[in-house]
C-alpha cells in the first residue's frame, strides 16, 4: 500500500521541471516551458441527472462548458445516458436521446404562464400570482367536491374532482413528500412522470 | 410476496453488467506504450516539445516489451489469495509481496539496451551504467523507496529505469492473475492488484465497456473501475470539473476536484482511440504545467517523470 504523505501531493513547476528525470538524464525542458506561456486552461463539466421524461428514470451524464466561479452562463452542449447508471447502463430511448435540443428549445417554458379562458394567447405571470391562483382553485374545487364520507356513512375523505402530475426526475424523498402534500389532500389520481 | 434486499445484494446485482477489472495483456501492453509515446512527439503532437524524451522512454517501453516476454514470475498460491482477500489486502501488494529476482535482470535488459542507442544523452547513457554496476541489494532498496511512495528519497534520474523494471515484473504478474482471486479492496483509490496509485483514468469505448472510467495502474497496469465523475482521490462527487488546453486534444483533460485541489488526468478513448494512460499523462506535460498555476496537486508522480520533492 502507498504511503500517502503530504510529498506526494505534487505541483509541477517550471523550477521542479529543471531537477526532473527529464533534464537529470540530458533533455531540455525549455521547449515545453516556453510553450506553455500560449496555452490556456478550459473548463467543462459533467452532471449527472434523471431523464425528466417517463418514470424509469434513466440516469443522464451531461456535458457543459464554461466556468461556474466566474458566473458565466454555463451552456450543455452534450447529453448522453449515464454508463454507471444501473437502471439504464449508459442507454437512452429517443426521446431522451434527444434531450439536448430540449433543453435550447425556443418555446422550452422556462416560467409559469396563464392562458385565460377563451383566450388564444399565454401569458407570463409571476411564480406568487401561479401559486396563489392554483391554491385558490383548489381550495374551492376541494370546498366543493370533498367527500369526507361514503354512502354507508363510512369515513373516506376523498377529493376525486383534482389530480396532479408530478415529476419522473424526483429522487424518492421527493416522491415521499410529492405522497405526503397530495394525499394529506385526499387527492386520488396522481402520478410521478412526464411521458403523457 | 415482497423482499427486502440489503445493500450487499443491491450492490452485488447493479454491479453485475459492469466489468469490474481489465488486466493487462502481456504481448502489448508496452509495445501499444512505446508506439503511443513516439505518436505523441511528433510534430504537431501535444508532447512535441519533448518529443526527445518521449522517444528515450518509448525505446524503454520497447526494451520492457522484451524483458516481460522473457520472465515467468511464481504467482501467490491459494493461502496467501486467501489471506489477501480475508484481510482485504491486494493479491501481489508492493510492500507484502517478496518480489522475486527477476525484476533485476530486467533492469539490466532496460539499461543496456538504452546504453547501446545510437542518439542517448550522455547523462541517460551514464545513469544506466551507472544501474548497472550497482549491487542487488542497493537496487532493492532503491526499488523499495519508489514503491512506498517516499518522493524524498528518489532520485530522479535512476527512477524511470527501476520503475520501468519493476512494472515489467510486476505486470508480468497482474497479466497471469486471474481477475476471479482480485477483490475490492477498502479503498477504492488504490490498485486492487498491487495496492498502487493509479497514473490517470481511462474512458473506454469498447462494446462491453463503453463510457466506463477505468483508473489505470502506475506499477502494474491493472485498470478498475470506478463510477465518473467522481474524485478519483478524495471520492467527492462535488466540484469535479474536467480541464483542458484550449484547442488542444479532446481526449486528454484533467478530472480536477476543487475540495482536494488535486486532479488526475482522464483520458477519452471515444475522442481518440489509441490513447494510453501512462504515455499521454507523460506526454501532455503542458498540461500539469498549467494546472499547477491555476493551484491543483497532481495525484501521484508519473512513472517515468519523477521530481525533487
Amino acid at each position: 500500500m502507498s504511503d500517502m504523505t503530504r510529498r506526494q501531493f505534487l505541483a509541477i513547476t517550471g523550477g521542479g521541471l529543471a531537477g526532473s528525470s527529464l533534464a537529470l538524464l540530458g533533455f531540455s525542458p525549455g521547449v515545453a516551458l516556453a510553450e506553455v506561456r500560449q496555452f490556456k486552461l478550459a473548463r467543462a463539466t459533467e452532471t449527472r441527472n434523471t431523464c425528466p421524461y417517463c418514470s424509469v428514470a434513466c440516469g443522464v451524464l451531461m456535458y457543459s462548458l464554461g466556468d461556474k466561479a466566474k458566473n458565466a452562463t454555463p451552456s450543455i452542449f452534450h447529453i448522453e445516458g449515464d454508463p454507471d447508471h444501473p437502471v439504464n447502463r449508459g442507454t437512452l430511448c429517443p426521446k431522451g436521446a434527444g434531450l439536448i435540443d430540449f433543453i435550447h428549445s425556443p418555446s422550452r417554458l422556462k416560467y409559469p404562464e396563464y392562458r385565460a379562458p377563451g383566450s388564444d394567447r399565454w401569458q407570463r405571470v409571476s411564480w406568487d400570482e401561479a401559486m396563489e391562483r392554483i391554491a385558490r382553485l383548489m381550495k374551492q374545487d376541494r370546498d366543493a367536491n370533498f367527500i369526507a364520507k361514503n354512502a354507508e356513512g363510512q369515513t373516506v375523505n376523498r377529493w376525486l374532482t383534482t389530480g396532479m402530475l408530478a415529476a419522473s426526475a424526483s429522487s424518492n424523498e421527493a416522491g415521499y413528500i410529492t405522497h405526503k402534500v397530495v394525499r394529506s389532500l385526499g387527492i386520488l389520481a396522481f402520478d410521478n412522470q412526464a411521458r403523457v | 410476496m415482497q423482499r427486502i434486499l440489503d445493500p450487499a445484494q443491491i450492490e452485488a446485482f447493479s454491479q453485475r453488467d459492469i466489468q469490474r477489472l481489465r488486466l493487462p495483456e502481456r504481448a502489448r501492453v508496452f509495445s501499444t506504450r512505446a508506439a503511443r509515446l513516439r505518436q505523441q512527439s511528433e510534430s504537431g503532437a501535444i508532447g512535441h516539445a519533448i518529443g526527445d524524451y518521449l522517444r528515450l522512454m518509448a525505446h524503454l517501453a520497447d526494451a520492457q516489451q522484451i524483458a516481460v516476454t522473457n520472465i515467468e514470475p511464481a504467482l501467490p498460491d491459494i493461502e496467501q489469495l486467501t489471506h489477501a482477500r480475508t484481510f482485504h489486502m491486494p493479491p501481489v501488494g508492493v510492500t507484502s509481496w517478496r518480489r522475486e529476482e527477476h525484476w533485476l535482470r530486467s533492469l539490466d535488459l532496460i539499461c543496456e539496451s538504452l546504453a547501446a542507442l545510437p542518439d542517448v544523452p550522455e547523462q541517460a547513457r551514464a545513469v544506466c551504467d551507472q544501474l548497472r554496476d550497482l549491487e542487488s541489494q542497493q537496487l532493492e532498496a532503491l526499488a523499495d523507496d519508489l514503491l512506498a511512495a517516499q518522493t524524498s528519497a528518489v532520485d530522479a534520474a535512476s527512477a524511470p529505469f527501476i520503475m520501468a523494471a519493476l512494472q515489467v515484473y510486476w505486470v508480468a504478474l497482474a497479466s497471469r492473475m486471474n481477475s476471479d482471486a482480485i477483490h475490492e479492496l477498502d479503498v477504492p483509490g488504490v490498485c486492487p492488484t498491487c495496492g498502487t496509485l493509479p497514473v490517470a483514468s481511462v474512458v473506454r469505448s469498447d462494446s462491453r465497456s463503453q463510457g466506463l472510467r477505468y483508473l489505470h495502474c502506475a506499477l502494474c497496469a491493472t485498470e478498475w473501475h470506478m463510477v465518473r465523475v467522481k474524485c478519483s482521490h478524495c471520492q467527492t462527487t462535488q466540484g469535479i470539473s474536467y480541464q483542458s488546453i484550449e484547442n488542444g486534444p479532446r481526449a486528454i483533460r484533467a478530472e480536477c476536484c476543487d475540495t482536494c485541489h488535486t486532479y488526475r488526468k482522464i483520458l477519452y478513448q471515444e475522442e481518440d482511440s489509441a490513447v494510453e494512460p501512462i504515455a499521454d499523462d507523460l506526454a501532455s506535460l503542458a498540461l500539469d504545467l498549467l494546472l499547477s498555476d491555476a493551484g491543483y496537486h497532481r495525484a501521484r508522480v508519473n512513472p517515468l517523470l519523477w521530481h525533487p520533492s
